[in-house]
């Protein structure tokens, strides 16, 4: 299998480009998620921009904007969402989720031919990714390497002690909104092109692959954003070889999801062996 | 609109049944999902049944088959996954989320004619159900159901003391796995109706609103039975009538009867609350009540 020449294309090239940007990204923010156990927060906030690129499709404007709006929207209303005795937090999570998105289906279900736009914004366009969406993309996840970097230390501080993050000034509620906002960014930057379902395993894969072989956050994040990217490019290159040597149709998304979970699993595999000669090394000294 | 005329049809009364079968087996179900925190859990479900969907569509045998076995597989991966120690359970069940439901795009995406099915499944097609699925609904719906009488109180004893019931010399593991199992083919029975994606709606909305109006579990699931069939009513009439999606209504209705029980039930609505904490004067009730 050929990693380059698939990408002598144009629309490969910006593919290409894309996935590179958001998996490194998503693997970075990723870290943060599942350090805080917030895979189904993140994978809430997947399915409540849903609906707002709907609307911004039945109007015309650009779905980004859509999105971003409803990923503010409910980045905010996940941060308020207090935990009540008789509800519990999950179950207000499944239940946010489900109305936004069912509003979404119930919004796009009025127009005809609808099942092919509800299937482009479900799982994306890679390959139809332009130079407006890329520099879009690019933007959205500049915003986003910029305030992680800048919050990097305080967001860590709290994901491992939320008392001396308190204790020692910050506002974790104003902490937990920033995080909930990156995550919404990540989502907005590649709604378009892997689409609102598949964004959640960008997000939480590398970062749990990668949890499996470091130990420091710093490593962790290096190579959850190094996974994200290479899955990305990996997931690309197999789907075009297969579509075009052996005719096989895959969905250049979810190919990179499936590429994704397969580095995941080699990570697991790979953890044993690695655990075992941490222990013959603490044993000998 | 009189009622009779909009389910006067034959697929709107065959809709109609669907509705209120689906609608009752998720609310009893979704009791015990929430007793014990398993709504994350009955999302990944509903996702990760979705490979074993496309693949029995694709090999020519019972859709409910495909699900069942695929869904039985993912509760074996994240029951493994989670075991291990560096994987907490959250981000097992996101990456078998994930990765299952991708699968089942990548199996899809090879057909033609993707999208339409692909709709189908995730959210979803009421209008259409066949006899024969009404009769799958109703057997699956009536073992389920006969499952949560007769295990009622291992089940409720299980979810608040698992010491408890293991002392008592019941088998935990095997009752975890039954329940794990009943929520699992009450997801699959509910995808004709809803979709992959919706179900887990359908089971956890009506549960977290009886929860806010009564406090004891027998009368609780019985709501919750109640509110899942009026919600599958409602949302078809207005989905039949305003022509929108029936499963994306149906899951709407749920989470609105969910939204005003929030505000107004007695004792847990948030009017009462605040009526509550101003008649005592003291701290805030929001604080002593978190769990």
């Amino acid at each position: 299998m050929n990693l380059f020449e698939p990408f002598t294309i144009p629309y490969m090239q910006r593919a290409l480009v894309e996935v590179l940007v958001l998996g490194a990204l998503a693997g970075a923010v990723g870290v943060l998620v599942v350090l805080r156990r917030l895979a189904f927060v993140g994978d809430a906030l997947t399915h409540t921009v849903f609906p707002g690129v709907v609307i911004a499709h039945l109007l015309g404007r650009s779905l980004l904007l859509g999105a971003l709006a409803f990923g503010v929207l409910t980045a905010v209303l996940l941060t308020g969402l207090g935990s009540h005795r008789r509800v519990g937090e999950d179950a207000a999570l499944a239940i946010l989720l489900t109305s936004f998105f069912s509003f979404g289906v119930v919004l796009i279900s009025r127009t005809r031919g609808f099942t092919a736009d509800l299937t482009a914004f479900l799982f994306g366009r890679v390959l139809a990714v332009d130079r407006t969406d890329l520099l879009q993309t690019l933007a959205v996840a500049a915003v986003a390497a910029i305030v992680l970097a800048v919050l990097h230390k305080e967001l860590v501080l709290r994901a491992f002690d939320p008392e001396a993050t308190a204790a020692m000034g910050y506002r974790t509620r104003a902490l937990d909104l920033v995080l909930n906002l990156l995550i919404a960014l990540v989502v907005v930057a590649a709604v378009e092109a892997v689409g609102t379902v598949l964004v959640i395993a960008l997000i939480v894969v590398p970062a749990a692959a990668a949890r499996l072989l470091a130990d420091r956050v710093a490593a962790m994040t290096a190579l959850a954003c190094l996974l994200g990217a290479a899955g990305g490019w990996l997931g690309l290159a197999v789907s075009y070889e297969v579509s075009v040597d052996h005719d096989i149709r895959l969905a250049a998304g979810a190919t990179i999801v499936v590429v994704l979970v397969g580095l995941f699993l080699l990570a697991a595999a790979l953890v044993p062996l690695r655990r075992r000669r941490g222990r013959v090394a603490g044993a000998s000294g | 609109m009189s009622p009779l005329e909009t389910f006067g049809d034959g697929f709107a009364r065959r809709a109609l049944l669907e509705a209120v079968m689906v609608g009752g087996l998720c609310g009893a179900v979704g009791v015990h999902v929430l007793l014990r925190r398993l709504p994350f859990f009955t999302m990944a479900l509903g996702h990760a049944t979705f490979p074993g969907v496309v693949l029995a569509g694709l090999l020519g045998i019972s859709l409910f088959a495909g699900a069942a076995a695929f869904g039985a597989v993912v509760v074996v991966v994240v029951a493994l996954l989670g075991a291990r120690e560096r994987v907490d359970d959250t981000s097992a069940v996101g990456v078998t989320l994930s990765g299952a439901f991708a699968l089942g795009v990548l199996l899809l995406s090879a057909q033609a004619g993707f999208s339409r099915d692909l709709t189908a499944y995730l959210v979803g097609s009421i209008v259409t159900v066949q006899p024969g699925d009404l009769v799958t609904t109703a057997v699956v719906g009536a073992a389920m159901l006969a499952v949560l009488a007769a295990l009622h109180k291992e089940l409720v004893l299980g979810a608040f003391d698992r010491g408890g019931l293991a002392a008592l010399g019941y088998p935990v593991l095997a009752l975890d796995v039954v329940l794990l199992l009943v929520i699992e083919a009450t997801v699959v029975t509910s995808i004709p109706a809803v979709g992959t994606i919706l179900a887990v709606a359908l089971i956890v909305a009506p549960a977290a609103t009886a929860r806010l109006w009564t406090e004891r579990l027998r009368a609780t699931m019985a709501l919750a039975a109640t509110l899942g069939a009026i919600s599958g009513v409602v949302g078809l009439a207005i989905s039949l009538q305003w022509r929108v999606a029936a499963g994306a209504t149906i899951v709407l209705v749920a989470a609105a009867l969910f939204a005003v029980s929030l505000l107004v039930a007695p004792r847990h609505g948030l009017l009462a609350r605040r009526v509550a904490y101003r008649a005592s004067g003291s701290g805030p009730v929001s604080a002593s009540s978190r769990a």
